[in-house]
């Protein structure tokens, strides 16, 4: 109940933040649906079901990495020292995230459920009734226990990740009586990810390129929907491409940020700086991951864009709701770390630092990694892609 | 609206102010001379911090005047007082409110910095009052490293690096052992007098008024002559308090 009457005091943007989380959970649930959907209604292609169930892990990843970066940034489970004080210390307090994740992912679920209904024509009395009966499958019965087992996939998997995420923070015992100044001493130094980033991005690169020589004729990689034979070779080396790059994330933005206070830096270039090799970890895991979805959609984009029918509705959906996720989900990491540096910049301004100057600082952290970021997206996705076009 | 005098740094007539209508100060008026060290004394919740907000133009008070070198600092606008806090003022809080990801001798050099000084100046002189202060050992290290005794001597060599006109000192060695703060407080002084440098200092501790050239006492966001709080009598309020709760 204390999270319902929190969640009922929260400012707008934490609940528009909470309402994503459940537009993302009903978008993957809409998904599984549809998958099961297909399945009933074609009992004799299980192959082309069970690809199309394997190709919905990907929005649900996403989906779940989104749920705990909101579930982390949300005020009403920070550790707060009079929370602390009356026992609410940091068991409790994940028990509370997890609840209002389990509220707002299940009622994401809710919603999927009665969209595909009413989208079936299982329901009637709304418009655009029974307009996709074909692609969902109507006509079949829908096996109940199989939709909600799908459709509890995204809130149990959410739980239990946000749960483990924030059991895992530092406890908040020292944070209320330290004294700011005190960093956290564990954030420090490099990130030690980024060889092993670098060395799977290459061999899942090379995987592919290997994979991709094989069967002539025919696309080498198809979508799901196109009922041909997937190569395994080719998923895995994407796979392996993503993983790296993921893993690469917070090494190259460390990297960056040292690179920007080198040589006699100025106030703005100290600060962007320090704060960006600091920050590496939180920011440069979920941007390591956009880059990754990034040059995936690229090469996708470069590979069947030219097609007569490039990609079906479904499709377009999973791959909206993969981009929009893993874009949240950078949004909300980096909007965790204003949080968390909000007294040292409350600090700055007392101190009469202009404020124009703390928004070049953030400024500059953004031009840098984009400057890196985005050549890199680029490159990678033109070598997944070289392969495969030139087959 | 009357003139300010000249021979006062920071003048301010009839300041009030209410935190959202939680009352803060009641009509204060205070004038701070050039290159003197003023004590305002009082309790915790007295207004001591308001009061300093207010000369320091970091708040606005909601009536009364405040003038800076005959400059009045309620009509400005916020990047003016801003500019203002940057170059001329320096300020000194109970906790240090170091940078954390910045080492020892940036976040003293910081000020600079932010002033526009070259890299090497701004280093030259944040050193210099590391030395003085007897923390230049720890110039490399980062303030997690730092003992909190250390650290506030950092956030008084922040402040003196800037060679400012005014240090507002809210407070300073609060979280110190008696120790630490005899030694921070003896140099903040002797720097204070030596470079010209006034400084308010705001405190609830008798010894650490009794430093200063003159003490301001404040009760209840008012200033008053002296802070003579009713004696304790021997049944701890118990009479006084008769409610039964």
């Amino acid at each position: 109940m204390l999270a319902l009457r929190l969640t009922r005091g929260t400012h707008p943007l934490v609940l528009a933040r909470r309402l994503l989380v459940a537009a993302a959970s009903a978008g993957v649930g809409f998904l599984l649906l549809c998958t099961l959907g297909y399945a009933s209604g074609h009992p004799a292609q299980a192959t082309g079901s069970v690809l199309r169930l394997l190709w919905c892990l990907v929005p649900l990843a996403a989906a779940v990495q989104f749920a705990v970066a909101v579930a982390r940034t949300d005020p009403a489970t920070r550790p707060r020292p009079g929370l602390f004080a009356i026992g609410l210390g940091p068991v409790r307090l994940s028990v509370l995230a997890a609840v209002s994740t389990a509220v707002s992912t299940t009622l994401g679920s809710m919603v999927a459920l009665l969209l595909f209904l009413h989208l079936r024509g299982d329901l009637t009395g709304m418009p655009f009734d029974g307009r996709a009966t074909e692609l969902l499958g109507a006509g079949t019965p829908l096996p109940l226990a199989a939709a909600l087992t799908l459709l509890a996939l995204v809130p149990v998997a959410s739980v239990l990740a946000s749960a483990l995420a924030l059991r895992a923070r530092p406890p908040v015992a020292s944070s209320p009586t330290a004294p700011d100044g005190a960093g956290d001493p564990g954030t420090s130094g490099a990130p030690s990810g980024l060889p092993w980033g670098v060395a799977l991005t290459a061999a899942g690169l090379a995987v592919e390129a290997y994979a991709s020589r094989g069967p002539a004729g025919g696309s080498p990689f198809p979508l799901p929907g196109r009922l041909d034979a997937t190569p395994a070779g080719v998923l895995a080396g994407w796979t392996l491409t993503a993983i790296g790059l993921a893993m690469a994330g917070p090494g190259l933005t460390y990297l960056c940020g040292r690179l920007l206070q080198a040589v006699r830096p100025g106030a703005v270039r100290l600060l962007a700086g320090r704060v960006l090799m600091d920050e590496a970890r939180r920011i440069g895991r979920p941007l390591g991951v956009v880059c990754a979805v990034l040059s995936g959609v690229i090469a996708a984009a470069a590979l069947y864009g030219t097609g007569p029918r490039p990609f079906g509705p479904l499709t377009a959906l999973g791959a909206a709701l993969v981009l929009g996720c893993t874009t949240a989900t950078l949004l909300t990491s980096a909007l965790e770390a204003k949080q968390a540096r909000a007294r040292t910049a409350d600090a700055l301004l007392r101190m009469g630092a202009p404020a124009s100057a703390l928004r070049g600082a953030t400024a500059v952290r953004a031009g840098a990694l984009l400057a890196v970021f985005a050549p890199l997206t680029w490159t990678v996705a033109q070598l997944a892609a070289l392969p495969l076009t030139a087959a | 609206m009357v003139a300010p005098p000249d021979n006062d740094v920071i003048w301010a007539r009839s300041l009030h102010h209410s935190h959202n209508g939680s009352p803060g100060l009641g009509g204060v008026s205070v004038g701070v001379r050039d290159g003197e060290i003023l004590a305002v004394t009082g309790p915790r919740g007295s207004g001591k911090t308001t009061l300093l907000h207010c000369l320091s133009g970091q708040l606005v008070p909601q009536q009364g005047e405040v003038w800076y070198n005959s400059v009045p600092l309620h009509t400005m606008g916020p990047r003016l007082r801003e500019q203002l806090r940057r170059d001329r003022f320096a300020w000194i809080a109970p906790e240090p409110q170091l940078v954390p990801e910045l080492t020892t001798w940036e976040n003293a050099a910081l000020p600079l910095l932010l002033r526009g000084t070259s890299h090497r100046a701004a280093k030259k002189a944040a050193l210099e009052w590391l030395e003085r202060l007897d923390i230049a050992a720890l110039a490399k290290k980062r303030p997690h490293a730092l003992l909190q005794a250390q650290r506030q001597r950092v956030s008084v060599a922040r402040a003196l690096t800037a060679s400012p006109s005014v240090i507002f000192a809210d407070e300073p060695t609060a979280a110190l052992h008696r120790a630490d703060r005899t030694q921070l407080l003896r140099t903040l002084t002797t720097a204070a007098r030596s470079h010209d440098i006034t400084v308010v200092l705001a405190t609830h501790d008798v010894e650490v008024a009794a430093l200063a050239d003159r003490a301001v006492a404040l009760l209840d966001g008012r200033r008053v002559s002296t802070v003579t709080l009713p004696a304790v009598s021997d049944t701890e309020g118990r009479s006084a308090c008769s409610l039964s709760v």
